[in-house]
């Protein structure tokens, strides 16, 4: 393992707090405008515009039970698999996010297909945040049928 | 009508531009390219050109339009995205399409250069409602698709449910 790989951003969605490799984030934005406009997709809240680009935001509190806060909010973008591409999204988190170093651990007991493993920190376990793994259970199949249709 | 206000985006240089018309329902804005657009009419003006279509079976599609001998369908903009109760009060006239679109207002036509390819992760009905995103003026406005008010699949059907209830119109013409 690299000693990247071993990085990792402490961060709260919702009222949860994860571990996210540190590698895997592509930016920590600020609380810039969502922009909001009609569709049918679950678990996006719009889009935000970042660096020229329009940005999905995808919004996992939903997944956790979590309430949504506007308190000190910003943006976690990163490139996740969908279907058989790459697309960034952008995830609403709140509070701080630290800087930690850790080992990633694989828990005993199996728990959801979003939590890879997890990091010790300061003796307490934190769940490491498998966002690919998160995405793809909650755009089960349609990600690929959509890509389809997209290339042609 | 005339679209006053046109505001002319900056654009980026080897890159075309595109004239939109900004239209908007309920709170949201939209933008449709101006070459898609015949004609742009107030709702006051359809009586008599207007007929209502009775359990069409598209909620979107009430009523028809003649329109220069043709009959076009007319698309409530509101059903179509599913957006709360607004109030139509202009009508746009789809260039060669037999659709009408009712929406609440104009905006401003304006000149966009640069369109944004709608992000792969939006996968539900927006891919047919709209064909890129703009940025303009701070804000990100969806470019509808003219073609994904009603598909061809649709039009096919209300041509049906017409045809099925003309021969009875005429027969109860005839009776009387």
């Amino acid at each position: 393992m690299s000693a990247f790989a071993r990085s990792f951003v402490l961060l709260h969605i919702g009222e949860r707090r994860f571990a996210f490799p540190a590698g895997l984030v592509t930016e920590l934005a600020p609380a810039v405008r969502l922009h909001r406009f009609p569709h049918t997709s679950s678990h996006l809240l719009g889009a935000i515009m970042r660096r020229g680009k329009i940005v999905p935001v995808y919004d996992p509190r939903s997944v956790f039970g979590a309430k949504r806060s506007s308190a000190n909010l910003f943006y976690l973008l990163s490139e996740c698999n969908f279907g058989a591409a790459t697309e960034l999204f952008a995830v609403p988190i709140n509070g701080e996010s630290v800087l930690v170093s850790g080992e990633l651990q694989s828990s005993e007991i199996a728990g959801p297909e979003y939590v890879s493993g997890f990091i010790a920190v300061a003796d307490e376990r934190v769940d490491v945040l498998d966002l690919n793994a998160l995405i793809a259970s909650t755009f089960p199949q349609e990600a690929d049928s959509t890509l389809a249709r997209v290339r042609g | 009508m005339s679209l006053a206000n046109s505001e002319t985006a900056k654009s980026r240089p080897g890159r075309p531009s595109e004239q939109v018309i900004l239209f908007s329902v309920g709170n949201h804005s939209f933008a449709i390219a101006a070459e898609a657009v015949q004609e742009i009419r107030s709702t006051d003006s359809l009586s008599g050109t207007a007929t209502e279509i009775e359990n069409s079976g598209i909620e979107k599609v009430q009523h028809t339009l003649k329109h220069a001998r043709h009959s076009l369908y007319v698309v409530n903009a509101r059903v179509h995205f599913g957006l709360p109760a607004s109030r139509p009060t202009l009508v746009m006239i789809l260039r060669g399409m037999r659709v009408a679109v009712l929406v609440d207002r104009i905006e401003r036509m304006a000149e966009v250069s640069f369109l944004h390819r709608l992000p792969c992760a939006f996968i539900g009905r927006e891919r047919n409602w709209y064909r890129a995103l703009a940025y303009m003026g701070d804000r990100v406005i969806p470019v509808v698709h003219a073609g994904g008010f009603l598909d061809e699949e649709e039009i096919q059907y209300l041509d049906s449910i017409a045809a099925a209830r003309q021969p009875a119109e005429l027969e109860g013409a005839v009776h009387e």
